[in-house]
């Protein structure tokens, strides 16, 4: 049984990264039904932050974090005010490739940096001893890395639900033309989505930094490797990338833990979840928890 | 930190022999060379130090006349680890007038094999794949090929595994032909009679969490993984490791699990990004590493200086490997020249493969001598191998030749 809990522990652990690292595509599709391809850019971007601002101008790491994430935060911002703000109104499709060329700018600065091609590990910052519990264990860096992500998901639900913002941004997300006609500024949603997925997307870096390691090509690749995870939960339901995130971290874990190695089984955590997520979507098209649209024609 | 001033002394006195025996036989000359690799993209972490080893190898020839008032001229390419693009820039590099073309990946290497061999161009790949060997006779690897190291870390292990029985192993191996291609070599050094039981294959994906392969593989009773991938995928490993408490703290701990990997698994990349969970590490290459002082870790560290490098550069293994790959393309220039022969694809090839017996190359960024022939195309057939203590790598024995591979 201490087999089973433990990868019911990683299952969770992994999930909860999973489920931060797509709360970014969730916000921008929930407010403007675009997806940006080049939030693993951003996921990269704000561990670069944290950790250029630690070691390089000698901030405590708590403070680089939250530092990093008002960064991202107001970066993000300026990215939708610059590239996406004339495209409202224009194809989804344009403004989906616009996020592609994005991809390739942020990859650009990137690589004009150091860490476009050098590796880097964060400061150790909490003991390396893990907390074992039973024969389950559990890292610090990891445990520290599900509170936050339960406090930062804990924050934005609350923030859709409960704040005169996010409900404005929920509106939005319904229908823009009724959301005008009432006054909400609908460019003003936009950015701030925009704003929120870059400030998840730098504790989502942070986080996933601290367990791999600073590496430009391991960071940017989640981007696209949470992108079942984002489907899974409905495109734009923040509970939904939190359970689709613990279901794949679970599905990976269980399956690298019971099926690879045996019976001549390899690589099944890295397919299965794909697999269940076809399986899935034949009886929900929209997700787990996706919105159903009906129109009437 | 005290230098070896003698070994110093020896790399001036190599440097100037070079220089008193380059005679020119055509003043004046500019040699076109080319590389072609990826600064940017995916292994771009090697890549780029690589790059900067070749650049600054070739400037310091230039530099010191190595080659008399000859010059040499090599652009660099950044080809971002895509076939293509590496193609395109091959074929500019000979449209320049290119006699000789270092390169980078193994799948590049593999899809230029045809041409290379068509233009008889020599070629030095950063890729120590052993089927690149096969593909043209016109690519000569730097050092022992992935397999020799790969197989190298196996015998290491037949011979000093302690416990009872056969050593049990697992093969962590990164998902392509990279992966695969020494574990191929391995099972046959397995069946050729090396004594190790292999339990498990294992091509790794993106995990975050390896803590139910790890232990799998302890239930299994792995004492080896045996890695041959990248770096980050192994910090990652190693990190789960050091959590679950299964790293050894001394070679083949019962009870434990020893890490071992090839040439891209380790270097200061992996203490990079492993930090203290990388203790105990092992890792072959046939490069000498800066956390073993010696008269060419010196004179590296000391040429990066010069050229404005930063330490990260400075102290990369495949900084050195750049180095190493730029400097046996000089010598072969050198030599042409010293032969009194016009420098051409053609010469060079012959240059290259008579590199054996007295005519042996040594570079010192190597832990054996650079030998190549028309049936031998794997430069240093040495491999060293080094373990992480107290946060750098130190050699473990001296440098040997892996039996079952020829």
């Amino acid at each position: 049984m201490t087999y089973f809990f433990q990868l019911v522990v990683s299952g969770i652990v992994v999930g909860s990264i999973y489920a931060l690292s797509a709360l970014g595509f969730v916000l921008i599709y929930k407010s403007s039904r675009v997806l940006n391809i080049a939030h693993g850019q951003i996921i990269a971007g704000g561990a670069f932050i944290v950790y250029a601002l630690t070691v390089f101008v000698g901030l405590p790491i708590y403070v680089s974090f939250v530092a990093s994430m008002v960064i991202t935060f107001f970066l993000a911002m300026s990215v939708e005010r610059i590239f996406l703000r004339r495209l409202i109104g224009e194809p989804i499709i344009s403004v989906i490739m616009v996020t592609i060329g994005l991809m390739s700018i942020l990859n650009g600065v990137i690589y004009l940096t150091p860490f476009g091609s050098l590796n880097y590990s964060f400061p150790e910052f909490l003991p390396t001893t893990p907390i074992s519990l039973g024969g389950v264990s559990i890292s610090w860096t990891q445990l520290v890395g599900v509170i936050i992500t339960a406090l930062l998901i804990g924050a934005f639900s609350w923030f859709f639900k409960r704040s005169t913002i996010g409900i404005s941004m929920r509106a939005v997300s319904d229908d823009q033309f009724a959301a005008m006609s009432v006054g909400i500024s609908v460019p003003r949603v936009f950015g701030l989505a925009w704003a929120m997925a870059g400030l998840s997307a730098a504790g989502a870096g942070a986080i996933i930094g601290n367990i791999t390691g600073l590496n430009f090509e391991t960071l940017g690749a989640f981007g696209i490797t949470v992108f079942p995870v984002v489907i899974l939960g409905g495109l734009d339901s923040i509970v939904g990338a939190v359970v689709a995130g613990i279901i794949m971290g679970l599905i990976q874990q269980f399956a690298a833990g019971y099926l690879d190695g045996n019976w001549g089984l390899n690589g099944t955590a890295d397919v299965l979840p794909y697999i269940i997520l076809l399986v899935i979507l034949l009886f929900k098209p929209h997700g787990l928890f996706g919105t159903h649209e009906i129109e009437r024609v | 930190m005290k230098r070896n001033r003698f070994g110093y002394l020896a790399v001036v006195m190599a440097v100037a022999a070079g220089l008193a025996c380059s005679a020119p036989a055509v003043a004046g000359e500019t040699y076109q060379l080319g590389l072609s690799l990826a600064i940017t993209g995916p292994t771009s972490d090697a890549g780029n130090p690589y790059s900067k080893g070749v650049e600054d190898y070739m400037r310091f020839a230039n530099d010191t006349g190595i080659l008399g008032d000859a010059k040499i001229d090599c652009p660099i390419r950044d080809d971002m680890y895509e076939t293509a693009v590496s193609k395109r820039n091959f074929e500019d590099f000979l449209d320049q007038g290119m006699i000789f073309f270092l390169s980078y990946a193994t799948g590049a290497n593999q899809a230029l094999a045809p041409d290379f061999t068509e233009v008889q161009i020599p070629v030095i790949p950063a890729s120590m794949d052993s089927s690149l060997m096969k593909a043209s006779p016109y690519i000569f690897l730097p050092i022992a090929s992935y397999s020799h190291q790969y197989v190298g870390v196996a015998e290491y292990v037949a011979a000093n595994h302690k416990g009872d029985g056969t050593a049990k192993v697992a093969a962590f191996i990164h998902p392509s032909a990279f992966g695969r291609a020494p574990l191929a070599d391995f099972e046959a050094a397995v069946a050729a009679g090396l004594k190790l039981d292999l339990v498990e294959v294992v091509e790794h994906g993106k995990d975050l969490d390896n803590s139910a392969l790890l232990q799998r593989l302890a239930s299994k009773g792995v004492q080896y993984v045996l890695c041959q991938t990248v770096q980050s995928p192994v910090a990652t490993l190693l990190n789960d490791a050091q959590r679950l408490g299964m790293t050894a703290k001394t070679f083949g701990e019962p009870g434990k699990i020893t890490f071992m990997g090839a040439h891209y698994t380790g270097g200061n990349d992996l203490i990079a990004l492993a930090g203290t969970a990388a203790e105990g590490f092992h890792w072959t290459t046939s490069y000498r590493v800066t956390s073993e002082k010696g008269p060419w870790t010196d004179w590296q560290l000391d040429m990066a200086k010069k050229y404005g490098r930063d330490d990260k550069t400075a102290n990369s293994h495949n900084y050195a490997s750049g180095m190493m790959a730029a400097q046996v393309a000089v010598e072969a220039i050198r030599r042409t020249r010293e032969a009194d022969q016009k420098v051409t694809k053609e010469t060079l090839y012959e240059t290259l493969n008579q590199m054996n017996g007295d005519k042996v190359f040594t570079s010192l960024a190597a832990v054996g001598p650079v030998t190549y022939s028309t049936t031998d195309r794997m430069g240093v057939d040495n491999v060293q191998l080094y373990v992480v203590k107290d946060g750098v790598f130190r050699s473990v024995g001296q440098p040997f030749k892996p039996k079952y591979l020829k």
